[in-house]
């Protein structure tokens, strides 16, 4: 080893830190000034636009949502609506029609739709390149109103708030249940976020391919899934640091937490729906939520069963963290309605969970149980196929 | 043998229009389910449209599916609305003194000259284009084709126009019309009329004598037009005017003889519903359309007159009896009638349509503007979009029994639009 303690080679120590980062400055300049791959470059990069979504305010006008992916700037030199060359503005590229890298755009079209038909969307680049969109079932988008935010928090409160507060009543049941028992239920609410897990991964991926190109929406799937995993495992570490031992209502507020995170993306999902006016929310689909998500209510409160029970104000407080954030979610979703976002809040939201059943299985192991005992197996078991036969039921 | 002909060819007629049923079906539900949820339909005709196409030639695969052959008819193949009947339709010809009752219209002599003059509305409404498959259409009033108008040469065509419809519209006419305010498109006279605007009124001279059409000339194009709004108008020849000038209704050049002229005057007098010569001719409009019900831009049905196969299925006697089908059968003709077609193409998304006779040859008369035809001994004529013409046969030398017709684009054909003459007599 060398010596560390002030220099090696005879220069301070943050030169050599800062060395290699100077080196690739001389280079990257000298790259830029000589061009030495001058002779095998050929033709440039292709256009890329991607029309991430369209809104129809109303039935006189549609507004198409455009980003340039590519490398260079784009103009959108005409714009076709059924096949036919229709008048549009291009706002927010400050006056021209010229999208450079990255940048965002709206695009205007005054056209007369009819609800229920489709509408093929083509853009016409300058150098003739063609990117299309078909407006499937074209529906009005509400806007924001206050109306919507209201009717979105009473959705929430319905999907959301009220069956996890029905689900955590099992509670007095549950502490009188042996040991045994409670292990199976803890491992069943294991099951249960296992399956939201999968759920809410495989929907990320699905919205990923709706995020825009140069930031890639897989790895915004890998930064939120891993991301949230080792900061969750950091603060239960940090925890566990101080309090010697993970407690069961710290493991409920875990609990509480993913499954909050993953009522966000399910609120996200309804509100961009709504703000979409991509969907009819029926009487039906609501009861499909609720049956649902009363099975997430044990889940969060199966922790507190085997130690003291806490004050009350902490059953409140788990109740909010899972159930509340489906309301948030919703204004998120109709406010800002971005594949990005919701890509990330899937993504966090299973990063989380699959953080807590690391916390499910350890909590029965240290209370004594096994967490692979035949029992609690079929409980993990049936706690995934409860989830995929009341997720039938809300099937958007 | 004939019976079992007229068998083979229902069953045909059959098979096509279940597996277009089918076909169709299948796709209309993904949109249901795309837009509500719960209250999901099946896909009733699915399992006997593939049962029948597995059927092939014989049926026998047919057996295990419950079928006893593929010579079977079901109710499945019968219209159930009937607001709207191409049968009627074939042959209903508004002259301002008689014609449809839901068309209000009058004739009045007006500074020496006759006005025909109909009322005329738009709106959205629902067409029923194969059994069970509605198509959401806008239409002038409230049928699809529209009206058929008929006029004699030199008359005035006199349309009121109310659009009750929340897009707007116009009436584009395909005629010799000497006043830009009256030619129906947005950027001329009233431009395209808007539901709060009060009824306008177009005035057209009917000139030329011939087969034509009017269509709604508003934008998008595509959509008003494969949406349902367009009709034939059909101008009779004046027998005077061709006496006056032979000239205008035939292409030839040589010398005109008296025989000439009167042969003309004759041609003009058969085709003029006014004149008693007229009804010696069995006379019929068929409009050759297309419909696009799911927005890909091409054509799921096609018909002769709105409805896929409406005059196909067929299992008859030859004497003018059907079984098997109320709203679907072939069209009677006797055989020592000369029949007359009206043909108007106005299918969308596709370039040309066409119409083919089977055992028979006919003289055709491009846009119905001369009176000898432009083409002679011909059985398949094409047309782009808007093109007509006037189509002369006749089955005076066949014998009793089903003659096919049909477009002979065979994609056409197998999607609706094949139909057939029961010749009788």
């Amino acid at each position: 080893m060398a010596d560390t303690d002030d220099a090696s080679l005879g220069v301070p120590r943050w030169v050599t830190a800062v060395l290699p980062l100077m080196l690739l400055l001389v280079v990257v300049g000298l790259f830029l000034a000589t061009n030495p791959l001058a002779g095998v470059e050929s033709g440039s990069p292709l256009p890329d636009v991607a029309i991430t979504y369209v809104e129809v305010p109303n039935s006189d006008v549609m507004v198409v949502h455009v980003v340039n992916n590519g490398p260079e700037p784009v103009t959108i030199a005409q714009v076709l609506v059924d096949e036919a060359y229709w008048d549009f503005r291009i706002d927010g590229t400050g006056g021209d029609t010229t999208l450079a890298p990255r940048e965002q755009a709206r695009i205007v079209i005054p056209y007369h739709t009819t609800q229920g038909w489709d509408f093929d969307i083509t853009l016409i680049t300058g150098d003739g390149v063609t990117f299309h969109h078909t407006v499937v079932a074209a529906s009005p988008t509400p806007g924001l109103t206050v109306d919507l935010l209201e009717t979105l928090a009473l959705i929430g409160i319905f999907v959301g708030v009220i069956p996890v507060a029905l689900g955590m009543l099992w509670f007095p049941a549950m502490e009188s249940l042996s040991p045994r028992w409670v292990h199976a239920i803890l491992l069943f609410s294991a099951g249960i976020l296992a399956f939201l897990a999968f759920d809410a991964g495989f929907e990320a991926f699905e919205i990923a391919a709706d995020v825009p190109g140069f930031l890639d929406g897989r790895l915004v799937v890998v930064l939120g899934v891993l991301g949230a995993l080792l900061a969750v495992q950091a603060v239960s570490a940090w925890q566990e640091a101080g309090a010697g031992e993970t407690s069961g209502l710290w493991i409920a507020y875990l609990v509480a937490l993913g499954i909050g995170l993953h009522n966000l993306a399910e609120g996200l999902a309804i509100g961009s729906s709504f703000a979409l006016g991509r969907v009819a929310l029926g009487s039906f689909l609501v009861i499909g939520f609720m049956l649902h998500n009363v099975t997430e209510g044990p889940a969060v409160v199966a922790p507190l069963t085997r130690a003291e029970r806490p004050p009350t104000w902490h059953f409140l407080g788990l109740g909010v963290l899972a159930g509340a954030p489906v309301i948030v979610g919703g204004w998120i979703g109709a406010l800002a309605y971005s594949p990005t976002l919701g890509t990330l809040f899937l993504a966090i939201g299973v990063g989380a969970i699959i953080q807590v059943i690391w916390e499910l299985a350890k909590l029965v192991d240290r209370e004594g149980g096994t967490a692979t005992s035949a029992l609690n197996i079929v409980a993990f078991g049936v706690g995934i196929v409860v989830m995929y036969a009341t997720d039938i039921l809300v099937a958007i | 043998m004939q019976p079992l002909d007229y068998e083979r060819a229902a069953a045909m007629t059959e098979t096509l229009q279940d597996q277009l049923v089918a076909a169709i079906e299948d796709d209309i539900d993904r949109r249901t389910i795309l837009k509500a949820i719960g209250g999901l339909t099946a896909a009733g005709g699915a399992v006997a449209g593939t049962a029948a196409g597995a059927g092939g030639h014989n049926g026998d695969g047919a057996g295990s599916y419950g079928f006893e052959d593929n010579g079977h008819f079901a109710e499945v193949g019968e219209y159930r609305d009937r607001s709207f009947d191409p049968h009627e339709f074939l042959t209903t010809f508004n002259t301002g003194r008689d014609g449809q009752d839901t068309v209000d219209q009058e004739v009045y002599e007006e500074d020496g000259r006759t006005v025909r003059h109909y009322q005329f509305t738009a709106a959205k409404t629902t067409v029923t284009i194969a059994p069970g498959i509605e198509f959401p259409a806008w239409a002038y009033n409230g049928q699809v084709p529209g009206p058929t108008l008929r006029a004699v040469e030199g008359d005035l065509i006199r349309v009121t126009f109310n659009n009750l419809h929340v897009h707007d519209h116009t009436i584009h006419p395909h005629l010799r019309n000497l006043n830009p305010a009256m030619d129906g498109i947005p950027s001329n006279g009233p431009g395209s009329i808007d539901a709060e605007e009060d009824p306008f009124t177009y005035e057209w001279i009917a000139q030329p004598a011939g087969c034509h059409l009017y269509h709604c000339h508003s934008l998008p194009l595509k959509a008003h037009l494969h949406r349902g709004l367009y009709g034939a108008i059909i101008v009779d020849p004046d027998p005077d005017r061709v006496r006056e000038h032979p000239r205008d209704y035939i292409n030839y050049h040589g010398p005109m003889t008296e025989d000439l002229r009167d042969s003309l005057v004759a041609r003009a007098k058969s085709r003029n519903h006014e004149a008693p010569e007229n009804d010696a001719v069995n006379e019929m409009v068929v409009v050759m359309n297309g419909f696009d019900t799911n927005f890909d831009g091409d054509n799921e049905v096609y018909a002769a007159n709105t409805r896929a196969f409406a005059y196909g299925l067929a299992d008859t006697d030859g004497e003018g009896s059907w079984s098997g089908g109320q709203t679907v059968h072939p069209i009677t003709v006797d055989k020592d009638t000369p029949q007359r077609i009206y043909l108007i193409n106005t299918t969308e998304f596709d370039p040309i349509n066409s119409f083919h006779s089977h055992s028979q040859f006919f003289d055709y008369y491009d846009h119905g503007t001369t009176l000898y035809p432009t083409h002679s001994t011909i059985d398949t004529i094409m047309q782009c979009q808007a093109q007509r013409g006037i189509v002369e046969l006749d089955y005076g030398d066949h014998q009793p029994g089903l003659y096919m017709f049909h477009a002979h684009q065979s994609e056409f054909a197998e999607l609706g639009w094949m139909s057939f003459f029961e010749v009788t007599g």
